[in-house]
């Protein structure tokens, strides 16, 4: 895909032409992003707090901390695990039936698809904000419509009790996160021939047989890439958090994100914050490596 | 296979037809219920925004809404100050895909079209930029943008918006540029065109498709984008849209109908941009990741 320039071999030595149109870009990267990135790094391994300009290199120490002694940073540690096992489990399974569903060319498919993929266009905060309408205790549609069914007994403070906060708030992250495995697995779905599914059934393979043994090999691809994103994002999360709990009742929904933002920004234990933000990234960034690799020999 | 077809024709079709026929109406049964469940949120929200508070609480949550009572929308408008939240984020929003897409598509013409040492490379080290979430960049960013000035504008935004938005529009520019044929550029050459004319005249003209689609899923993030915003935003002058609503959910955290009249201010735009560009927005989500 290169050209073999006529006016290349009049040059004398190696053209500074593509490094000219490279060159915003490269100043943009890493002047905001590389180089941030780093001091960042530094950061984590000092002692810095508030606005002081003294900070004490203390190696590791961060990190021990936030593993070992820091019971909010595990804590926050455990719910992004259990959001990333949420979130494989629910909105990616459902997105893939819907997926499959949908591949089925009933009436109506372009409607149902925008119903499902909307929710993610919408900005977090909107849902955010939406859902702690819908989990007001008061006022709340999901009270109302207990009260409304005469089950009273069920209804609750929902975003209240620190036990099961958390799991109100993966079931708002479900609604927003539904649509985009759907999306993705739509694509996939429609790269399988028909023909093989078609030969199976007339083999005598039933649908289950066909969906588990044809199907979900063929959308490997689909499914590394998905639960890549939905991996990423799930250790990513914040703004749901932040705008319907704060972290809160008490710490209880703290994630990584969450707590990395309070210790930076509020409590301006800069030192944790940064390494907080580490570990966000150091798990990102394993997770997508291989996938680097993959787009880099397109 | 073919044996297959030919033996068995004649017990197959009638069973399995109507078994089929029924399968799929429960199917889409349960889909359009499914559906529906899954606008509800939607749907309550824009019944509480058009209510007044009282109504809220002395009819409930499924009283039918009397009509339209618009001082909701005014309310969040005015005192939610949302009319300087709304243009800070159209700004942003406007100028930022443009920017960065040219940026990008500037960077992704040598390393699609020219042969150079450290392409491969340079094209790598761009990738790399899709595994870093913002969350490592904030604590540092905030002060160099204080330092350059911009502490807590809008303005500042445009600097991590653009250098994080790079990776993904290099990647998807760059696939499409390896499309255009290199006979057309080096019938260019030989005219005498320089790189500037050829990548402004034959690389970007052709590569309307991919500039729309980016743009769009640009325009989409852009608006929606949360953290940074927060960290680096001071004063609700500057504040963008997300970061109005939440703020505006703390002030307001007692009025629903204003709150919810909020919301709709705030994701009217979005979603309409949804509705008449799924197709752009779809197929941009696929593209980055999928195939090409």
């Amino acid at each position: 895909m290169h050209i073999h320039s006529l006016t290349r071999l009049r040059r004398k030595g190696p053209s500074i032409e593509p490094y000219l149109f490279l060159l915003p870009a490269l100043v943009l990267y890493v002047v905001f992003m590389v180089y941030p990135m780093f001091q960042s790094l530094l950061i984590s391994f000092t002692r810095w707090e508030g606005l002081e300009t003294t900070r004490t290199f203390i190696g590791l120490q961060n990190y021990k901390t936030i593993f070992f002694d820091d019971p909010i940073s595990r804590l926050a540690l455990k719910n992004n695990l259990i959001w990333i096992v949420w979130t494989l489990l629910l909105p990616t399974a459902m997105g893939l039936g819907l997926a499959v569903a949908l591949n089925q060319k009933l009436p109506g498919t372009v409607g149902f698809r925008t119903c499902f993929y909307a929710p993610a266009v919408i900005p977090l905060v909107a849902v955010g904000v939406m859902w702690s309408w819908l989990y007001n205790p008061h006022f709340g549609f999901l009270n109302e419509l207990l009260r409304w069914l005469g089950l009273d007994s069920l209804t609750r403070s929902w975003l209240g009790d620190p036990n099961t906060a958390l799991y109100w708030l993966l079931v708002a992250s479900t609604w927003e996160r539904v649509g985009f495995p759907m999306i993705f697995y739509l694509a996939g779905l429609q790269g399988i021939p028909q023909q093989l599914l078609e030969a199976a059934e007339l083999d005598g393979a039933g649908p289950w047989s066909r969906f588990w043994h044809i199907t979900m090999p063929l959308l490997r691809e689909t499914h590394i890439i998905i639960i890549a994103l939905q991996v990423i994002a799930s250790f990513k999360t914040f703004d749901i958090i932040y705008t319907l709990t704060g972290g809160g009742p008490g710490r209880s929904t703290q994630v990584l994100a969450t707590w990395m933002y309070f210790n930076a920004f509020q409590y301006h234990h800069n030192g944790l914050g940064a390494a907080l933000a580490w570990v966000i990234s150091a798990i990102t960034m394993i997770v997508t490596f291989p996938y680097i690799r993959i787009m880099s020999r397109r | 296979m073919i044996r297959h077809l030919v033996t068995r024709r004649k017990s197959a079709p009638i069973f399995g037809l109507r078994r089929r026929a029924i399968g799929r109406t429960v199917l889409f049964l349960f889909i359009t219920i499914l559906g529906t469940i899954w606008l509800i949120p939607i749907l309550f929200t824009v019944a509480a925004a058009i209510r007044p508070q009282a109504d809220i609480i002395n009819q409930g949550m499924f009283a039918l809404p009397k009509g339209i009572h618009w001082q909701n929308f005014t309310d969040a408008w005015r005192v939610g100050r949302f009319s300087i939240v709304y243009r800070n984020s159209l700004f942003v929003t406007s100028l930022k895909p443009v920017l960065g897409i040219l940026v990008a598509s500037l960077a992704a013409f040598p390393l699609s079209k020219m042969r150079f040492r450290f392409s491969n490379a340079l094209f790598f080290f761009f990738l790399l930029g899709l595994t870093v979430p913002v969350h490592v960049t904030l604590l540092p960013l905030s002060s160099l943008l204080r330092s350059m000035g911009l502490g807590g504008k809008t303005v500042s935004l445009f600097f991590p918006y653009i250098a994080f938005g790079l990776p993904l529009e290099i990647f998807v520019m760059r696939g499409f540029f390896n499309t255009i044929p290199n006979e057309l550029l080096e019938a260019a050459r030989v005219d005498g065109a320089p790189s500037p004319t050829i990548f402004w005249r034959i690389m970007l003209p052709l590569a309307k498709p991919a500039l729309a689609t980016l743009f769009i899923t640009d325009v989409l993030s852009t608006w929606n984008e949360f953290l940074l915003a927060l960290v680096l935003l001071t004063g609700t002058q500057n504040y963008t849209v997300p970061l109005g609503l939440a703020y505006f959910k703390g002030e307001f955290a007692s009025n629903y109908g204003i709150q919810m009249a909020g919301v709709l201010i705030a994701i009217v735009p979005v979603l309409t941009v949804f509705l008449v560009f799924q197709r752009y927005i779809i197929s941009g989500l696929t593209t980055g990741a999928l195939k090409e």
